[in-house]
């Protein structure tokens, strides 16, 4: 019963789901699912905004280290949660958007949200830089020919790219540098790009089924008998 | 107020871009509004967008979302310790929902349409054209149907890379390395413009407002 | 005329006579009303002139394949006055009548059009159709079409051969599975970074360290974090073996719980029920780069041994296998992404690349019937990559050559890898 049901409704829900994309009066099933799976993330965050509230309260209560920033964390949960659920500052009543302008939602959205993000997002130029040095060592073979093909579509896209092979003449112009990043995304890479995506769909074949057929069930404990 | 969100947002930025010297409590302070923040944000967010909207409004048309609210009910039943295995059962729902719906959708669009794709005259640009493409076009084509070849060559489970297919396998990885060679080279220009971005906001708004 | 009692008598004289004056009368009424119209009477003004246009032909209505009948397919000659440059058709408007009803404008379409789907109709309803164009200042209408009612197709028999290939592709893991339980030894080359799963776990024990899972930052509707948490479950048998150890935050609510019920079996399979607890896996944020900057801060303050970043990654990928990378920790990574790919292999001692994510867990596991799956995936290789050599021989032949036979075999191959709805 704990194992055998979940490995039932797993087979009958996935066969379902193949069948409903040869079968029109079932093709709206998919995008049923979708709805579903929203309804459901919903009451899951109870689940995971509970156990947020837990951790950082126990982290609290205890005295652990970093306890300080913790209260931080869930101030500014059930200030957002206030301020999004009652809607506090919005144009109208509690039916009015929410992000409508002038809310303390969409004001701490713009002023705090945005800012964050976007600084995360913008340590990526660091992070790329320090990747670039230690791919730049080209301990072998595979890393050099990694290497090269970045150098070469990095210059492609500037105009140092030009200039530097720029005296190359139109007879051999595919060897002029930002011609030949033109090829090498269009032909090379294309080529890549399509093997890794006819393996990861086979994979993904192979994987439903082995999860559809019960042949893998490590999310619901393991390969005990049933 | 303006003031005081140009003054807020600096104080993020400059907390988080601190982490890049090491962790200290400025970041750690950043961090922690950041979670928090950003945890009640999508929880207001799924409230109004997937239960209210669904259940207040219209919600004759949507019976059926019940069922995906008896699921999520299930799933909550995680907290009883005792009948806490009946979670299980929303959870395989979703398990056999995805491995179902996306398992015909990888099949069309990674294998069948690649393979579709793959499938072009080497030496013309149209049929019934003769042998009209030029040889940059032909080596082109030549690196692609090659490329993807050998690349697959690599990914095969069953047989050890020895001998002449694993020299093919070879080739094959050195292709998909000029893929990630390629991927890695467009994106560092689009990386460095972000960081500009934030630059621009600290050097000319913030500062350009104080000095 | 003249009237006798009861009686009327019209003589011929006096009837040509009356209708002279009954003609003329008209004729000056009409001339009245026109002038009351258009104003005093002179040269008609351009924009007076009614802008006379053919109407469009031949409209026809079809049932729309392969549907659950709601959909028709409605297809017209255009206007002969609908021309690229200098036309006197400004569009078309479609009407539509249902059950007989009056007839009611359902689209408009731009100057070109020849084709138009009308969704959300009813199978039990009779439509009928027809299409006007429309100028400046006038329309001219099709004729009917005739009355259709939208029919249910239960088989899409365009996607006939994508179940084919499907099937024949489904049925050779199966056929591999089913011989492996048989006791079929079947060959799997080694994979690098899953063999060094076992090492990259025991490291983290010798030194007394956490091993760091992050499972993605998708949810639990992406085939990517399904294989992020096989793979959890062959991982925490290790750890739990080991009693090494494990910290996973994640950044879904569904994704916590399905990790935990993977965790807490893995540690009841090894006999070690009370070495489990549920806050080796909680919940951060949804919030990408939220989540990021927690996962962040674990690794510096924590220090793990060992990190494992398998799952649906976008941009952050990077951001979090440089600062991996940056505390000492060996990495092993894997994404179906190919553009984040390039990032882990630039910042990880080991990636699984695409395919090898998905058959990780069949790898660790070890089983028989696990890795004659893998042995099915080869044969759908095998058929692409026929697929590919033959369709590139023949489309080579048929465009330099004029041979029909081998034209109509290449059409065959490319219907047959054609998907169309």
């Amino acid at each position: 019963m704990k194992r055998g049901v979940p490995l039932i409704i797993t087979f009958v829900v996935g066969t379902v789901l193949i069948f409903s994309v040869f079968i029109p009066p079932m093709e709206n099933l998919g995008e049923n699912f979708t709805l579903f799976f929203d309804i459901i993330a919903v009451f899951a965050f109870f689940l995971g905004g509970g156990n947020l509230l837990r951790v950082h309260l126990t982290k609290l209560s205890r005295r652990k280290r970093d306890w300080e920033y913790s209260i931080v964390t869930i101030v500014g949960f059930f200030f957002m949660l206030a301020c999004g659920l009652f809607k506090i500052g919005n144009p109208g009543d509690i039916s009015a958007s929410l992000t409508a302008e002038g809310s303390w939602f969409q004001t701490i959205y713009e002023s705090m949200f945005v800012p964050l993000g976007s600084t995360m997002y913008a340590l990526l130029a660091f992070f790329v830089a320090s990747a670039s040095y230690r791919a730049f060592r080209a301990k072998n073979r595979e890393a050099t020919i990694l290497l090269l093909a970045a150098f070469i579509i990095l210059l492609g896209r500037t105009p140092l790219g030009t200039f530097v092979t720029s005296w190359i003449p139109d007879s051999f112009s595919i060897m002029q540098i930002p011609n030949l990043a033109i090829w090498i995304m269009n032909s090379p890479n294309l080529a890549g790009q399509r093997a890794i995506m006819i393996g990861i769909g086979l994979g993904v074949v192979s994987m439903s089924l082995r999860l559809i057929l019960g042949i893998e069930r490590t999310y619901l404990g393991g390969d005990d008998k049933l | 107020m303006e003031h005081f969100s140009l003054w807020l947002a600096a104080f993020l930025t400059l907390g988080i871009i601190s982490f890049l010297y090491k962790d200290n409590a400025w970041y750690k302070l950043t961090e922690a509004i950041f979670v928090g923040l950003s945890a009640g944000y999508w929880f207001v967010a799924l409230f109004w967008d997937n239960f209210y909207g669904k259940f207040w409004i219209g919600k004759d048309e949507h019976l059926y979302l019940y069922v995906g609210a008896f699921l999520g009910l299930l799933m909550l039943l995680r907290l009883i310790p005792k009948i806490g295995w009946i979670s299980r059962w929303p959870l395989s729902f979703i398990v056999g929902a995805t491995s179902g719906l996306w398992l015909i959708n990888y099949f069309s669009s990674n294998i069948m349409k690649q393979v579709q794709a793959t499938i072009m005259p080497l030496f013309s640009t149209q049929y019934g054209a003769g042998f009209n493409a030029e040889p940059a076009t032909i080596i082109g084509n030549l690196v692609i149907v090659f490329g993807t070849f050998t690349g697959l060559v690599y990914f095969f489970f069953s047989k050890e890379h020895k001998g002449a297919f694993g020299y093919t396998a070879k080739m094959g990885i050195w292709v998909i390395m000029i893929t990630f060679g390629a991927s890695f080279g467009y994106t560092v220009m689009s990386r460095m413009s972000l960081f500009i971005g934030r630059i621009d906001f600290l050097l000319g708004e913030w500062l350009g407002m104080i000095l | 005329m003249s009237f006798k009692k009861n009686t009327l008598t019209v003589t011929p004289s006096a009837f040509s006579f009356s209708l002279l004056i009954i003609i003329f009368m008209t004729a000056a009424a009409s001339v009245v009303s026109a002038s009351a119209v258009s104003g005093p009477a002179g040269p008609p003004e351009a924009d007076t002139v009614e802008i006379v246009i053919a109407s469009p032909t031949s409209p026809v209505v079809s049932d729309f394949k392969y549907d659950d009948g709601n959909s028709l397919i409605l297809t017209w000659v255009p206007s002969i006055d609908d021309l690229p440059v200098g036309g006197k058709v400004l569009g078309y408007h479609v009407y539509r009548s249902d059950n007989g009803g009056e007839a009611k404008k359902i689209a408009e379409l731009i100057p070109g059009s020849n084709y138009f789907k009308d969704d959300d109709l009813y199978g039990d309803t009779t439509y009928v159709y027809h299409v006007v164009a429309r100028s400046a200042n006038s329309r001219a209408a099709s004729i009917n079409t005739e009355a259709i009612q939208p029919r249910r197709e239960w088989v899409n028999l365009n996607l006939k051969y994508l179940f084919l290939i499907a099937l024949i592709i489904a049925a050779s893991v199966i056929y591999f599975i089913e011989t492996a339980k048989r006791g079929k030894k079947l060959f799997v080359r080694k994979i690098a970074g899953l063999e060094a799963v076992d090492e990259a776990i025991g490291r983290a024990t010798e030194m007394g360290r956490s091993i760091l899972f992050i499972p993605g930052i998708n949810d639990m509707d992406d085939v990517q974090t399904l294989a992020a948490i096989t793979i959890l479950g062959r991982v925490s048998r290790v750890v739990a073996d080991y009693d090494t150890k494990i910290r996973m935050p994640v950044a879904r609510s569904l994704v916590m719980t399905a990790a935990r019920e993977t965790i807490k079996a893995s540690y009841m399979a090894a006999g070690r029920p009370d070495a489990y607890n549920d806050d080796m896996v909680n919940y951060i944020t949804d919030e990408q780069f939220g989540y990021v900057a927690a996962v962040d801060g674990i690794m510096v303050r924590e220090k793990p041994a060992t990190i494992f970043l398998l799952g649906g990654f976008f941009a952050e990928s990077l951001i979090l296998a440089e600062t991996g990378n940056s505390v000492g920790a060996i990495q092993i990574a894997g994404t179906a992404r190919p553009a984040q790919l390039p990032f882990f292999i630039a910042a990880c001692d080991f990636t699984l690349i695409g395919e090898e994510l998905f058959a990780a867990s069949a790898y660790l596991s070890g089983e028989p019937k696990q890795l004659g799956s893998l042995k099915g995936q080869d044969i759908g290789k095998g058929i692409a990559m026929l697929a590919i050599l033959l369709g590139v021989l023949l489309s080579t032949i048929a465009a330099v050559g004029d041979t029909e036979t081998i034209t109509e075999i290449l059409k065959f191959i490319t219907k047959v890898f054609t998907v169309t709805n």
